[in-house]
């Protein structure tokens, strides 16, 4: 009898139990994971050269679908705020609206989403790919050091070319948003960016820009900490790669919640 | 000199449970075992590749897990691997691959006519005309060239110790001949000493001073290649016998 009741909350605390090992277990490595990444670029261990062709693949290669992403996220904004606001307000907060969702959000999570789903679930299935090979093996038994050369060169890629590429998300996501207002609603560029500066602070851009740079620094790193745990022939590394994908959409998503409490006091 | 004390390790199941064994300077040792006894698990604690759960494993007088850090770097230089499946890195060119098995000051000090000599010799150490495979991608090669390709990658660093890890399977025979006379060339020219898992037993027996089987986890039989065919232990005949009749399957089947 005793047992019936007992026996669920062992079974729920043990699940807790295993839930809270594995993070810590995830917590820990992503630690060291960084840590020795830092260790790596401090002795000068990565190679420039990888770096700018980690950079290439990232940034250079995700031009045309972080244009198209951004584009239509200021087309929607512009469209659902124009007729959202339709004789509601006046028509130059068409701008201020456009402007600031597209900075404060949206530019960096679709860019970041986008990233996961081209840079992100790439890097796991490669660097899986290369523990279930043994290639990981392979540069330790000839004394190299998989972090210097796989991890850091793609952490610090990602690092540098998030901010950029949102950057130009944000540029190609107003400048669509306002082309929009124009054809739309027949919103003047003039009317459309006296909104915007209305109620721009600099601040927003910041913001902004420091989303995009942890962003960058996220993806890579759970990506690449995932491939390198891969276990198992091709089936593991398809499994590790899905992972690794709801992984960081997940603490993309909570970062991005994170950041409105943190730092728009 | 390799010794291997105590190891001890498990995945989901136990593999290794106890193994102790030595292989001295300059000598052929061979290791038998059925498929799935953890004889790649042994050969992969020497250069911490795999941790083993309890035990210690000595290279040379250093030990691996017991011993700084600094001993697994001066180990990894001595020692040149040959993995079972080749482990060439897919994203590097045969020239590339190859280079890779120089340590980094050593390719950083060397000027590019000297390192195309180096990976020229062990390209044609190994039977590969390296004019015709150089700027080849790993994908571009067949199961034995990659095979050979890992066994030059080995070597060209002039490692001290080899392990090889089923060089020979998968080669035709000529090439398996090639591979067992270059083990053997560079354990008598060079005094270097080689730990060789094959399942090739017969050609183990043939080339090596010493042989071993492992079995459920421990070594069940260590001694010379006469004292192996000689052994009564039914496992061992077993096993021979059982091999044997593999080998003659599969020359049936090429
Ligand atoms: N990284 C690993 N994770 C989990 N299990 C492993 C791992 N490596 C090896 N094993 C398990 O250990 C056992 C021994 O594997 P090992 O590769 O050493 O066999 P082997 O003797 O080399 O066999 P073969 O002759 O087929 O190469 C196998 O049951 C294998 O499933
Ligand atoms: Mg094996």
């Amino acid at each position: 009898m005793a047992n019936l009741i007992v026996a669920p909350i062992v079974a729920w605390f043990a699940k807790v139990g295993r839930a809270y090992h594995i993070t810590v277990e995830h917590a820990g490595a992503l630690g060291i994971l960084v840590w020795e990444s830092l260790v790596a670029v401090l002795t000068l261990k990565v190679s420039f050269r990888d770096v700018l062709r980690q950079m290439h693949i990232m940034g250079v290669q995700s031009l045309p679908i972080v244009f198209v992403t951004a584009s239509l996220a200021g087309i929607v904004t512009s469209q659902q705020g124009g007729y959202q606001l339709i004789s509601s307000s006046p028509r130059y907060v068409l701008g201020t609206l456009v402007v600031q969702s597209v900075v404060l959000e949206l530019g960096p999570l679709l860019t970041a989403v986008v990233l996961v789903g081209r840079i992100g679930a790439r890097i796991t299935a490669e660097l899986g790919t290369m523990v279930v090979s043994e290639q990981i093996d392979a540069f330790k038994s000839l004394g190299r050091d998989p972090v210097a050369i796989l991890a850091a060169p793609r952490i610090i890629a990602g690092i540098i070319t998030m901010p950029l590429l949102v950057g130009f998300a944000d540029v190609i996501g107003i400048y669509a948003g306002m082309l929009m207002a124009d054809l739309d609603g027949g919103l003047g560029k003039e009317t459309f960016f006296y909104g915007a500066r209305l109620f721009w602070h600099s601040w927003d851009l910041f913001y902004g820009f420091s989303k995009s740079l942890v962003f960058g620094f996220v993806i890579p790193v759970i990506s690449v900490h995932m491939g390198l745990r891969t276990r198992g022939g091709a089936e593991g590394v398809g499994l590790q790669t899905t992972q690794a994908v709801m992984f960081m959409i997940l603490t993309i998503l909570i970062i991005d919640a994170l950041f409105p409490p943190l730092m728009l006091q | 000199m390799i010794s291997f004390q105590n190891i001890h390790k498990a995945f989901d199941i136990p593999v290794l449970t106890g193994v102790d064994l030595t292989v001295e300077t300059g000598e052929m040792f061979a290791l038998f075992g059925p498929s799935g006894t953890g004889k790649s698990v042994l050969l992969k604690t020497t250069l911490s590749l795999i941790i083993p759960d309890q035990g210690d494993v000595e290279v040379d007088g250093l030990s691996v897990y017991r011993g700084p850090a600094s001993n697994l770097d001066l180990i990894r230089r001595k020692i040149g691997y040959v993995f079972q499946h080749a482990a060439l890195f897919d994203s590097l060119n045969v020239y590339e691959n190859v280079s890779m098995g120089l340590p980094e000051e050593e390719l950083a000090a060397l000027n590019t006519a000297e390192l195309s000599r180096r990976v020229w010799d062990a390209l044609e150490i190994v039977n590969l005309e390296p004019r015709e495979i150089l700027s080849k991608l790993p994908s571009e090669l067949s199961g034995g060239m990659k095979k050979r390709v890992g066994i030059a990658r080995a070597i060209v660093g002039r490692p001290e110790i080899l392990l090889w890890d089923e060089p020979t399977t998968g080669l035709d025979p000529i090439n398996t001949a090639a591979v067992e006379r270059l083990i053997q060339r560079l354990s008598k020219d060079l005094e270097v000493t080689s730990l060789l898992v094959t399942h090739d037993v017969e050609g183990g027996l043939h080339i090596c001073d010493r042989v071993a089987m492992l079995h459920s986890g421990t070594l069940r039989f260590c001694g010379t290649p006469q004292e192996f065919k000689d052994s009564p232990d039914p496992v061992v005949q077993a096993f021979v016998h059982r091999d044997a009749a593999i080998a003659a399957l599969d020359m049936a089947v090429v």
